[in-house]
């Protein structure tokens, strides 16, 4: 921060350190000194950012400034992805995310993820529901497992059209019904972190509309974190706002704070459309 | 600012998008104009091939028979009159023959003569008259009329083969015989009828007598064999290389080894199999297991390649949407990858079995080039495969192999037509779910 500056409440456009509370009265997973890099690129710096218990936070920033990436992190799935190292310290309810002795397949079933490309398994949409719950005993009986594909698809809104379908493929959808669907598939585990990635990308209104009910009644008992383009969306779901740029988290906030008084002058330019 | 629309500069991109169009239409008919005429040519060469096959070799589904009138001696077959198998199985049936003949050419006396006669029927003949008897033991003491094959030679006289012209000396027929082969065509005493003995018999030095049924069983134990070995240890090789290893230099030096490997020639592995397999397990001979074991060393650099090519080619988003919802990297592969790859991995395999059924090389070198009449009866009994058959036929004088070696080309053929029709068709079984 530049205090020495006249402005107090403005930042120096080129100060790359984080404006705003990072962290949380109530820490879900607290995340210190974060980075991403693929090869020699650096896609996350440092940084720090804490998600609370049932809290909604939103990430925006630019395209290709670290988002996923970011998100990527919290369930490790950018352990997939040659080339790509993680360094900094999360804890999730105080373990250590990335400890060897860390079970991943227990870790990214308690926090799931909608990826930004909608990606159903090429089975039908009964079984790309089902399948979550079915791996991991959730359900005893066949009327069990329905039961859950049923109620997935209905807070992902997809139920009453693909109700009679159920059987075909999940990749002869529409893009935004694939969207929907992973949004299902996702929450038929009952994540206790659902992480989203720009899920309503490609969803009209009201559509959208109804993944975001879905996120409030989630947000009840579990934490969201949620990448959007929309600010809109961000300003209607979200409690917190972070805003990353080319890999740096430059505010943190209170969603309203961010969007009604930003500190930093990239949030600004971002958030009144100079930029991005 | 914009000078697209200015007066002087009239830049008109529809008009140069125009001018070139027509190039990139020349060029585009050029490829493929070269494309049909590639796949005519192919086309040709295959119906070239399967034309001289065929026209050589279809002849060899039909076999000339001879009719004779048998005396079924009770003196000679059964002289004691109890029927039984043992004494019945080993009189003399070829001697009754011969009688028969002499009966139906009463005018033949001079031993000479007699024995190029004699050679008119095939030295099985009485096999198939044996066969007769056994079956109906009533007919004993009876004469009865019965078809019995041919020689080749006469085969060969039916069938147009020979040239009738021919100085006497230039052919394996003689003139008397060709003489009495029209009299018994006159008498309708000789006709071509369906080659059951080919399918049904194993070889033989006869041709009239010899079969591919035997090669057929070895290859089908040879294969059984291969495949299991193959297809489970490639499929296992590529997905434990593709999905669970760290690429790195290791990794990366068994991949360049299994390239190689199947760039190997295949005696290689011939006499791989002989050294290992006969020479220091002392495996036997000449017997489906080993051949089988030497044709999957063989087959499974090409099933491996085949594998982790189907396996790279599934999308990386299936597997993040499998370990996403908290699926273990062996279930991300056996629910959703392998699914996919199997296609490919199926096609990978055929590719490699019919690879397997066509190779005769390694097989010479583990010695199942043998002469085998008896068709196997598991995968340690000594047997010929397909190929093998075939290259031995081709190596026989007599002209009648001839017609058989392009028979036995054409089995082998449909055998592997319908290996690559059930590629395709499982490809679609595979494919069609989703
Ligand atoms: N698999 C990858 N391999 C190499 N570089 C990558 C990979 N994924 C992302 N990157 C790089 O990391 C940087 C951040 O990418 P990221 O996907 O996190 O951006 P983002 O904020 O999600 O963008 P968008 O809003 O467009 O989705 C980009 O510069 C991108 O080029
Ligand atoms: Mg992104």
């Amino acid at each position: 921060m530049n205090q020495g500056s006249a402005d107090k409440t403005r930042v120096d456009r080129t100060a790359r350190k984080t404006v705003g509370d990072f962290t949380h009265p109530d820490p879900r997973i607290t995340c210190r000194n974060v980075s991403v890099h693929y090869g020699d690129k650096c896609a996350v710096r440092n940084v720090d950012l804490d998600i609370g218990r049932n809290e909604v936070i939103a990430l925006i920033g630019p395209s290709g400034c670290g988002k996923s990436s970011f998100l990527r992190c919290l369930n490790r799935m950018n352990d997939t992805i040659e080339g790509c190292r993680v360094s900094g310290e999360f804890r999730m309810d105080g373990n250590d995310l990335y400890d060897p002795d860390m079970d991943v397949v227990l870790l990214r079933a308690q926090v799931g993820i909608v990826f930004q490309k909608p990606n159903p398994f090429p089975k039908s949409i009964f079984d790309n529901v089902a399948y979550g719950p079915r791996i991991h005993g959730l359900a005893q009986t066949r009327a069990g497992v329905e039961e859950i594909v049923e109620t997935s698809l209905k807070r992902a809104g997809l139920w009453e059209e693909v109700k009679d379908y159920l059987n075909d493929p999940g990749t002869s959808l529409s893009g935004g019904q694939q969207q929907r669907l992973c949004v299902a598939r996702a929450i038929a585990v009952n994540p206790e972190v659902v992480l989203m990635d720009e899920p309503c990308s490609a969803l009209d209104p009201i559509a959208t509309a109804r993944i975001e009910e879905l996120i409030d009644e989630l947000s009840e008992l579990y934490s969201i974190v949620i990448v959007t383009h929309s600010m809109q969306q961000a300003a209607r779901v979200s409690e917190r706002t972070a805003y990353f740029h080319l890999g740096d988290l430059i505010e943190v906030g209170a969603t309203d704070e961010v969007f009604t008084k930003p500190q930093h002058k990239l949030t600004e330019d971002y958030i009144t459309g100079r930029f991005g | 600012m914009n000078n697209r629309g200015g007066a002087d500069m009239p830049v008109d991109t529809t008009q140069i998008i125009k001018r070139t169009l027509a190039r990139r239409y020349r060029r585009e008919a050029r490829f493929r104009r070269m494309g049909l005429f590639a796949v005519v040519l192919g086309l040709a060469f295959l119906s070239l091939l399967l034309f001289s096959i065929v026209s050589k070799g279809y002849t060899a589904f039909w076999q000339t028979f001879v009719l004779m009138d048998v005396h079924l001696d009770a003196g000679v077959i059964d002289p004691e009159g109890t029927l039984d198998q043992e004494v019945m199985f080993a009189a003399d049936y070829g001697g009754m023959i011969k009688a028969s003949l002499r009966d139906t050419f009463p005018e033949v006396t001079q031993r000479r003569e007699k024995r190029d006669l004699y050679r008119l029927v095939s030295s099985g003949a009485g096999f198939y008259l044996r066969e007769e008897v056994l079956q109906n033991p009533d007919a004993i003491g009876k004469t009865i009329q019965i078809w019995v094959p041919a020689d080749d030679d006469v085969d060969m006289l039916m069938k147009g083969h020979f040239d009738r012209d021919k100085p006497e000396e230039d052919r394996r027929i003689k003139d008397q015989q060709i003489a009495w082969v029209d009299r018994l065509v006159d008498q309708n005493r000789i006709e071509l009828r369906f080659n059951t003995t080919f399918f049904t018999a194993g070889d033989s030095r006869e041709p009239e007598l010899a079969g591919i049924w035997a090669a057929v069983c070895g290859s089908f134990f040879t294969l059984v064999i291969t495949l299991l070995l193959a297809f489970t240890m490639g499929v296992a090789t590529a997905v434990y290389l593709e999905e669970f290893t760290p690429k790195n230099r290791w990794t990366d030096l068994i991949e360049v080894n299994i390239n190689n490997l199947a760039a190997v020639p295949s005696i290689v592995y011939g006499l791989l199999g002989l050294a290992v397999f006969i020479n220091f397990f002392g495996l036997p001979r000449s017997v489906p297991l080993v051949g089988g074991l030497v044709l999957a060393l063989m087959t499974l650099p090409t099933i491996i390649i085949a594998s982790r090519a189907a396996l790279k080619s599934v999308p990386p988003s299936i597997r993040d949407a499998a370990l996403g919802v908290g699926a273990s990297k062996t279930e991300m592969v056996f629910h959703h990858v392998l699914p996919q790859a199997m296609p490919g991995m199926l096609t990978g395999t055929i590719i490699g079995m019919a690879q397997a059924l066509g190779e005769s090389a390694p097989l010479l070198m583990i010695g199942m080039v043998a002469f085998i009449a008896d068709a196997p009866g598991g995968f340690t009994d000594p047997s010929t495969v397909l190929p093998v058959q075939i290259y031995l036929w081709a190596d026989s004088p007599e002209r009648a192999f001839v017609e058989r070696t392009s028979a036995a080309i054409m089995i082998l053929l449909a055998f592997l037509f319908s290996m690559n029709g059930l590629a395709v068709l499982l490809r679609k079984r595979f494919e069609r779910r989703w």
